[in-house]
């Protein structure tokens, strides 16, 4: 081959390599960049020309289900320096005081900032107008005194606002420092609530100045959509002052939980964790925990294996075991007081879930109106015996009178029909072994048995305690999802706490509907155990959960827990009613639940049944679901009192009459002066109304009597007799109620007619 | 033509001057001689565009269309920087213009010049080189590197006259010792030589790329010379053994950390400090060229110029013409790139003789070179080492330095035989 020949070939070589490589590999790059990393690349370049001059967005509202505003944010403003605009030092150091002396800051802190070479150093967020109005003023004489502007300057920015403040505390859970949500549904729904920060473009180049040139756009801030959830503002505010009420009569260690659902739709109407915490404040803590991390001392140490001797330390290393210890018990009661008991607790459900386990054998027709099942007091499973609480045993029973009574021999009987495979196929069905899918974070998994490995497999004697709610741990809200399949035809819903979520403009940006997951029991067994839960309600053991004038279903239930969890020696209990009305068309769910009653009484039928019936004898004329009374409860229903004052004697005690009271007319006068109860009081019909017809006989008093321990029939002949008025509380209807408590202590002077509110309870029921 | 192409280097010689000894031996004196006392063509005479003497058109055409689109795009560039930081924004404008009229001048006049004339010049050149590389070892350091020689304004890299001289010296090389290149004495050696004692200069002052461009250049050169390609794969074995070496011993490691950054501009954070702040320009680099997407967003309107990248108007000038003309700009622009090299390497090889074959193949490879290694600095697949783009990045003396050797060429094409318009 000739020289030039080579070269030339070689040539040929060379050229094919630098453009067909070379080149190839450089389109390629830029291919690859201009095209696939493109958006991502021009993304970040966007942010980074714009990083520095955000506008914030407003977060958006969150609503109850009438339109009342729980959360809302509200105009504040953020301060920033433009440190690179001082000339010399002397204007920093007078920015620094002023500034820190204005925004109560540390001078030192704020002269450091002013030293940066920089044009935006963000020097406190969330200041309020007052501090506003002094910046403003600062600006002012800044440009004054030095001729510099820019220096300082305001940005919007937004605070958080709850107006409920402890309302429903877990469930709308609140924002970090910046804005950003850190629990509850400000949490889960921080993507739609954030909103998009609007942005000044090409305002800045990177030196953060103003360009000279064209390319100017602003993008607006889009405020974040608002959340309207399903919560009820007034149901909430009904069922956390009956929690708190039923958290102090029982002495609650451990806090309590209510959830209302519908039953048709899966909304919550209501979830309560009480006692919550404030919105407002979430990191302060409550006075009682507050006061325990104070108690904490050497003691404390050494009882919690903290130290072994407190004698072989020094001081300082003993303060600092107990500063450690108390930072860590702040922690633990924040993490206590933000968790949402309802969803976060897994429990057994006990009695409760008897209403399920029936609803499997009604479903798989293993039990009929032929079956009984006798109870001796007590059980044998293979080798462990298994007591009813009823000791002496409740005889033969239909399925009817098990649930009634709440025998657990019996549904160990009907456990035992039902079969461990049944069984674990029944509790997937009804959505105990997964999570609801509730939106809200923080939901727990439940507990089931797994025999060798296998889930859902049960070992001998796991099936008999199941059959009657024990040994397995379930969340309230996997409870009351069940119960709503149980009463309302046979569907499991989806629970959920949003119900819609819109624009700042108020446009629905999207609507959460009603979601089935299945069908889990047939219409007529769900029709079935609807009646049973009814009697129960009214002659069983739930008859303490029955609302006068209202068809309900519940049932009761006493879980005894594994762990003492306040050291008091005494077994904790769990104490829970979960019910629905009206029962033969259920509307709402409600589960009432609370954790650790210390105050004796520690039965679901004692402690939990009265609070449902106080909550729900409250919600459902709130619902505007009609009472229908019987006979009896008519008696005992409150009517209003009409004014009978400027009437004469005669006229005033005809009115009266025909409104339904009886009359006691006091003094000698023709005209009636004044009244009591006055005008607009409700009291029962058939309640004595006082009139008063001269000066002298209104000041006449009368000793309020004790009540306690007397059936309903006796306190309303007590009351007659001393002129005073009862409203009737709690369950009265069944024939063995008496009264367990009286709004206005004995022997206390009180005019004649005052009604005096006595709760009843009917005695000697347990589960 | 074509016979005057087939027939064999002694042939050629041997009908144009035909008293010359037939022998062997005595044709590479002659080859010798020619290169040396440059008989003859000295006392051509070229006419503008005529064929076989005129400039080649479209070679020059090229040129003046890239120049043209560079300077519009250096602009472009420049401006925000400009205005911002010297309060003109045309003051890079003004000065490219000129430096390109400038360069126009030398580059028509230097076509006039019978490029055998640069065979005496190529010792001296290379001396040159040498003396400016060592010169800018003593003269004071400017930004933390020894690169510029300058008198008044006006400065020159050391470098730019050293690719130039190491060109020259291998065309003058490769062309009078044609028939010894596949010697190891001949072939190799002296390139091998002067690549050394080069890039230890340059890793003195230190410009890394610059020893890379050296090192290809040298190579190529070598490789179209004719050296054996036995010779190619030693040096690639010798080659790869010592990365390997370097690998094993984590000394690559080491030297890839010192590149800092190289390829984590996109994965380098704000919290990285240091690092982030040297990756800076080659994210900026990213973000334009990210930017600009398939269409661009038109001429003029770069975001990322207004300080982000900065020194917009030098080495990362392609960052803005992607981001202004977008994908599409940006392959037409490498295509007239690609065309001009083509061209070039058409103009070399119908050169009338080895030397400016070898002299043209060596600079227009020079220029594709460039390109390629400037677009990979700045899409992060190379190290940012300062690689300047022709035509486009702004820079008095490189520009002259680059229109002088394409008068070179098109003085290679006067002489060429082939078709010119």
């Amino acid at each position: 081959m000739g020289a030039n020949q080579r070269l030339r070939r070689r040539t040929v070589w060379l050229l094919i390599i630098v453009l067909a490589v070379g080149f190839g590999a450089v389109i390629a790059r830029l291919g690859y960049l201009q095209i696939i990393k493109g958006e991502d690349l021009q993304r970040r370049a966007v942010e980074q020309q714009l990083s520095d001059t955000t506008i914030s967005a407003k977060r958006g509202t969150i609503y109850d289900c009438n339109g009342k505003i729980l959360a809302q944010s509200a105009s504040v403003w953020r301060v920033v320096l433009a440190p690179a605009y001082f000339q010399n030092d002397d204007q920093r150091h007078f920015v620094a005081s002023r500034l820190a002396e204005i925004l109560s800051l540390d001078e030192q802190s704020v002269y450091e900032d002013c030293q940066e070479h920089s044009y935006y150093v963000s020097v406190k967020r969330k200041i309020e107008s007052e501090e506003k109005e002094k910046i403003l003023e600062l600006q002012n004489e800044i440009e004054e005194k030095y001729d510099i502007s820019n220096v300082i300057s305001l940005f919007d920015d937004y605070k958080r606002y709850y107006p409920y403040s402890t309302l429903a505390s877990s469930v709308i859970g609140f924002t970090g420092s910046d804005d950003q949500g850190l629990s509850g549904i400000e949490y889960q729904y921080d993507e739609y609530l954030t909103g998009t920060p609007g942005r000044i473009i090409a305002a800045k180049n990177a030196g953060q100045t103003d360009m000279p040139y064209g390319f100017n756009q602003n993008i607006e801030a889009v405020d974040g959509n608002s959340i309207v959830l399903t919560i009820d503002e007034t149901i909430q505010s009904i069922v956390e002052k009956y929690m708190a009420q039923g958290i102090i009569d029982n002495a609650v260690y451990n806090r309590g939980v209510c959830i209302i659902m519908d039953v048709n739709t899966g909304e919550v109407l209501a979830m309560a964790s009480v006692n919550g915490f404030d919105l407002n404040d979430p990191f302060e803590i409550s006075a009682e925990a507050k006061e325990k991390i104070n108690k904490i001392d050497t003691d404390y140490l050494v009882k919690e294996e903290i130290i072994e001797d407190p004698s072989k330390l020094s001081q300082e290393e003993l303060n600092k075991e107990l500063a450690t210890a108390k930072s860590v018990a702040e922690s633990a009661a924040l993490a206590k007081q933000w968790r949402n008991k309802a969803i976060s607790d897994t429990y057994y459900p006990g009695s409760v879930f008897k209403m399920v386990t029936l609803s499997m054998a009604l479903e798989e027709h293993l039990v009929n109106s032929e079956s009984r099942f006798n109870c001796s007091g007590s059980y044998q499973v293979y080798e462990s015996t298994i007591h009813c609480h009823n000791t002496a045993g409740h005889g033969t029973q239909t399925y009817q009178e098990a649930l009634m009574n709440s025998c657990n021999p019996a549904f160990i009987q009907i456990g035992q029909l039902i079969g461990e495979e049944k069984f674990w196929e029944y509790y997937q069905a009804f959505g105990f072994a997964d999570k609801t899918g509730i939106d809200l974070p923080g939901e727990s998994e439940d507990q089931f048995f797994d025999w060798e490995g296998v889930e859902g497999a049960m070992g001998p004697t796991d099936l008999a305690v199941a059959s009657f709610g024990q040994n397995f741990s379930i969340t309230p809200i996997q409870m009351i999802t069940a119960c709503a399949a149980v009463c309302n035809g046979g569907s499991l819903v989806q629970p959920h706490v949003v119900k819609q979520i819109t624009d700042k403009d108020g446009n629905v940006v999207k609507t959460i509907s009603t979601e089935t997951k299945r069908q889990v029991i047939s219409k007529s067994v769900s029709d079935e155990m609807r009646g049973i839960l009814e009697q129960n309600a009214v002659e069983g053991s739930g008859k303490n959960g029955y609302v006068a004038g209202y068809r309900i279903g519940g049932k009761t239930g006493t879980t005894e827990k594994l762990i003492d969890e306040n050291g008091d020696g005494v077994k904790d209990y769990i104490a829970s009613y979960c019910g629905f009305a009206p029962a033969n068309d259920p509307k709402v769910a409600c589960l009432v639940f609370f954790d650790t009653p210390t105050s004796g009484s520690y039965y679901g039928s004692q402690v939990s049944a009265p609070v449902f019936a106080s909550i729900m004898g409250e919600v459902l004329p709130y619902l505007e679901i009609s009472a229908q009374y019987t006979e009896d409860e008519l008696q005992n229903v409150n009517i209003t009192a009409g004014s009978y004052t400027g009437m004469s004697v005669e006229d005033a005690e005809r009115q009266a009459n025909l409104d339904g009271f009886n009359v006691t007319v006091k003094g000698d006068g023709n005209t009636v002066l004044a009244q009591n109860p006055v005008t607009g009081s409700s009291l029962p019909m058939e309640g004595t109304i006082v009139l008063y017809t001269d000066e002298e006989s209104s000041k006449e008093k009368v000793t309020v009597p004790t009540f306690i321990g007397y059936t309903v029939y006796d306190v309303n002949i007590i009351a007659s007799y001393s002129d005073l008025n009862i409203s009737i509380a709690g369950s009265a209807s069944s024939y063995d109620a008496t009264a367990i408590s009286q709004s206005i202590a004995e022997g206390t002077e009180v005019s004649p007619g005052t009604v005096i509110t006595v709760t009843f309870s009917a005695g000697s029921i347990n589960d | 033509m074509s016979s005057y192409e087939r027939s064999s280097r002694r042939e050629s010689y041997g009908r144009e001057r035909r008293s010359a000894p037939r022998r062997a031996s005595d044709s590479y004196d002659l080859e010798r001689r020619s290169s040396s006392r440059q008989v003859e063509r000295r006392r051509m005479r070229f006419s503008l565009l005529s064929i076989g003497r005129g400039l080649d058109v479209p070679f020059i055409l090229l040129i003046l269309v890239l120049l043209a689109v560079g300077i519009i795009m250096m602009f472009s560039a420049s401006y925000p920087t400009a205005y911002y930081q010297i309060g003109d924004s045309y003051y890079y404008l003004k000065r490219q213009l000129l430096f390109a009229v400038i360069g126009l001048v030398i580059m028509i006049v230097v076509s006039y010049v019978d490029y055998h004339y640069y065979h005496r010049f190529a010792l001296f050149i290379l001396g040159l080189s040498y003396f400016a590389l060592v010169l800018v070892l003593v003269l004071p350091a400017q930004n933390g590197v020894h690169r510029w020689v300058g008198i008044g304004s006006f400065g020159i890299q050391a470098s730019e006259i050293s690719k130039f001289a190491i060109i020259l010296f291998l065309a003058h090389w490769g062309s009078r010792y044609y028939d010894k290149m596949d010697t190891f004495k001949y072939g190799i050696l002296p390139a091998a030589a002067v690549f050394a004692s080069t890039s230890l200069l340059l890793l003195l002052e230190p410009h890394y790329s610059c020893i890379v461009i050296v090192f290809i250049l040298t190579v190529v050169m070598m490789f179209v010379s004719g050296i054996k390609l036995k010779w190619l794969i030693i040096g690639g074995v010798v080659v790869l053994g010592l990365v390997l070496l370097l690998w094993v011993t984590g000394m690559l490691t080491y030297a890839m950390q010192r590149l800092e950054g190289w390829g984590q501009a996109l994965t380098t954070t704000r919290d990285d400090g240091e690092l982030w702040d040297t990756t800076w320009q080659t994210r900026n680099s990213l973000y334009a060229i990210g930017s600009g997407g398939v269409f661009g967003l038109g001429l003029g309107q770069s975001r990322q110029k207004y300080l982000y990248l900065p020194e917009p108007q030098n080495d990362f000038i392609f960052a803005i013409v992607c981001e202004e003309l977008g994908l599409i700009g940006a392959v037409v622009i490498l295509i007239i790139f690609a065309l001009l090299v083509w061209r070039g390497i058409v103009i070399s090889l119908r050169a009338r003789d080895r030397f400016g074959k070898l002299l043209g193949i060596g600079l227009v490879t020079h220029i594709g070179l460039q390109v390629i290694l400037n677009i990979l600095v700045i899409t992060d697949w190379l190290p940012n080492t300062g690689i300047s783009l022709p035509f486009f990045s702004y820079g008095g003396s490189s520009l002259m330095m680059l229109l002088f050797e394409m008068g070179i060429v098109l003085s290679i094409s006067r002489s060429s035989v082939m078709e010119k318009s």
